[in-house]
């Protein structure tokens, strides 16, 4: 508890307001250069796709799904998103040395449950995540933000489907937080 | 602190408010005035009504007859392979679309030629070039192609030619008009409509 | 002139470079508004920390508006910009499970990656739930298939949708967005009194 304490008064953040203008501002460029939003579960797509190619290629040929992605030109990792997500993990880091937040592996969770409860939810959030992603064209970044910022009607149910679920699911999963 | 947000919420508000005044004057990009002005004392910008008959009977692809009048007026009749576009709709988006296509040649016409001319300055307004209108309208249509006058036998050879040009069309326009119907639609024009631009897909 | 790429002004191998580097500013802002802490993030549904909310909507309403006027002054041509493609079934079925997905995982796909690059494993793990989740959806798409697609729209902007006007509907994101920053301001300052245990 007591170093909980004092990493609490290490912790500096950008006012949320001014990180906010920032991301708006960032989306803009990010439309004005190249006709579309930011995104990141399509780059975790692109690995799958990829890695699935290389183990069994028929197979992945043969998948309706995959098959969409896959061209004989380049590998589906030769894609603006996995690009763009390497960035994302780059200016992860850049922001987390200039603040001081780059420390070794640690866990952060809820303060009633243990490690290894947090990692199976984090795991199991991750592939209901990942499939969802699939269903709803991209994530929180690529649909929900970048698509209703470019008045997509597609964006706007997605953010309201993510938004409006997790506060209904929230006091079940209560424990996990506070 | 808590000045400073309401000084920036309100300042998030008028720049969303802003948008709503910017976004009208946005769409009407308009020409100089005095470039209008010279372009409308231009008398190129007139068509005659045996010109557009030529035009027609020639099959040309690259011209597009616009009625400017009611759709109840249209309906009544019109030229072959005109289109619709009453006065009041014409600064419309998908109106807007026939116009400024690369190598088409907009008609206006209407009753007299008013009307058209006031379709002519509207989208000459917003820039759009190589439009025109038919002189006359479909009055002097009626009076030169459907009911040509034989010219006095004292008058120059030139009118003469003029008549058995009117005569042929007269032919074309009324008396073989079920042909002419059917050939024209075998002909018709695709028109070329700018479509709304998808860039490439793929989720996020 | 803009966009950019889709108009030719940008070419080749740039277009990496670029997306490199807009992801580094992407990251950037994540991590330094927070984001790579999955207890911010969930705080929003708990009503203490409602920082994902007022980044995530400050950026919306700043990029619709932003938008506008860049359409107003001729920089960015509104109608070559990519609209994302409406699926309403797929789309409802797919948030309803994302937001599962946050609740339980605690991130979302762009913030774990931030949380890997600062070094917590929980986001790190979450990254190879995505991989997991995206390989079973990949490996299961034939049972689904037809659903994949139902509820298909085209690419419905929402002025197509309800017939409001572009500025209007900037209007109303920005005033509701504005009013619930203020209100969970007050939610905020109530929740803290009670919760003592919190921590980011």
């Amino acid at each position: 508890m007591h170093s909980n304490k004092l990493e609490e008064n290490k912790q500096r953040y950008l006012n949320p307001y001014f990180g906010g203008v920032l991301l708006g501002l960032l989306i803009l460029l990010t439309i004005f250069i190249t006709g579309r939003g930011l995104g990141a579960s399509g780059s975790i797509k692109s690995a799958v796709v990829t890695t699935t190619n290389v183990i069994a290629p028929t197979h992945a040929q043969n998948n309706d799904y995959d098959k969409k992605f896959i061209s004989d030109d380049h590998s589906p990792m030769y894609n603006w998103l996995v690009f763009e997500s390497f960035g994302i993990l780059l200016g992860g880091l850049l922001s987390g040395i200039l603040f001081g937040r780059v420390k070794k592996f640690r866990i952060d969770k809820g303060p009633n449950i243990t490690n290894k409860s947090r990692l199976i939810a984090a795991v199991i959030g991750g592939m209901l995540f990942g499939f969802g992603s699939q269903f709803g064209r991209g994530c929180t970044s690529g649909a929900a933000l970048s698509g209703t910022a470019t008045f997509a009607f597609g964006g706007l149910i997605v953010l309201l489907a993510i938004f409006g679920s997790a506060f209904l699911y929230a006091w079940f999963f209560r424990k996990l937080w506070i | 602190m808590n000045r400073n947000y309401f000084f920036l919420t309100a300042l998030m508000l008028l720049l969303a408010i802003g948008t709503m005044f910017l976004s009208k004057s946005e769409q009407q990009k308009q020409i100089e005035p005095d470039k209008l002005l010279w372009e409308i004392i231009q008398p190129t910008r007139y068509v005659s009504t045996d010109e557009v008959a030529k035009l027609i009977i020639q099959n040309d692809p690259s011209i597009e007859l616009i009625d400017v009048r009611t759709p109840k007026e249209f309906a009544e009749f019109s030229l072959p392979n005109a289109i619709n576009i009453p006065l009041d709709s014409i600064v419309t988006t998908s109106s807007l679309e026939y116009f400024g296509i690369p190598g088409m040649n907009v008609i206006f016409f209407s009753n007299d030629a008013i009307q058209a001319d006031q379709g002519w300055v509207m989208t000459k307004r917003l820039g759009f070039d190589a439009t025109y209108v038919m002189k006359g309208g479909l009055n002097r249509w009626i009076e030169t192609i459907i009911q040509p006058t034989e010219p006095k036998e004292t008058a120059p050879q030139t009118e003469f030619d003029i008549y058995q040009f009117r005569k042929g069309a007269q032919i074309y326009f009324t008396g073989a008009k079920v042909e002419t119907t059917t050939n024209a639609k075998k002909n018709k024009v695709v028109i070329k409509r700018r479509k709304k631009t998808v860039t490439a897909s793929g989720g996020c | 002139m803009g966009p950019l790429i889709p108009n030719g002004f940008i070419t080749g191998d740039w277009d990496f470079v670029i997306a490199i580097l807009l992801g580094i500013a992407f990251g950037f802002i994540l991590e330094a508004s927070g984001f790579s802490s999955s207890r911010n993030l969930a705080g929003v549904f708990y009503g203490y920390n409602f920082v994902v909310l007022r980044v995530f909507f400050t950026a919306m309403i700043v990029a619709m508006v932003g938008l506008l006027y860049f359409d107003y002054f001729g920089w960015l041509d509104l109608s070559k910009i990519f609209i994302l493609p409406t699926f309403v079934w797929p789309m409802i079925v797919g948030g309803v499970i994302m937001g599962l997905g946050f609740i339980v995982g605690g991130f979302c796909p762009g913030t774990s990656f931030t949380a890997i690059a600062i070094g917590k494993l929980d986001g790190l793990v979450f990254t190879i739930g995505l991989y997991i989740g995206i390989f079973i959806f990949t490996e299961s798409f034939p049972l689904f298939s037809d659903f994949y697609t139902s509820g298909d729209m085209g690419n419905p902007t929402l002025m197509d949708v309800t017939g409001i006007s572009a500025p209007w509907i900037a209007f109303a994101f920005t005033f509701i967005a504005l009013a619930v920053f203020w209100i969970t301001m007050l939610i905020e300052k109530r929740v803290r009194k009670t919760t003592t245990a919190y921590k980011f």
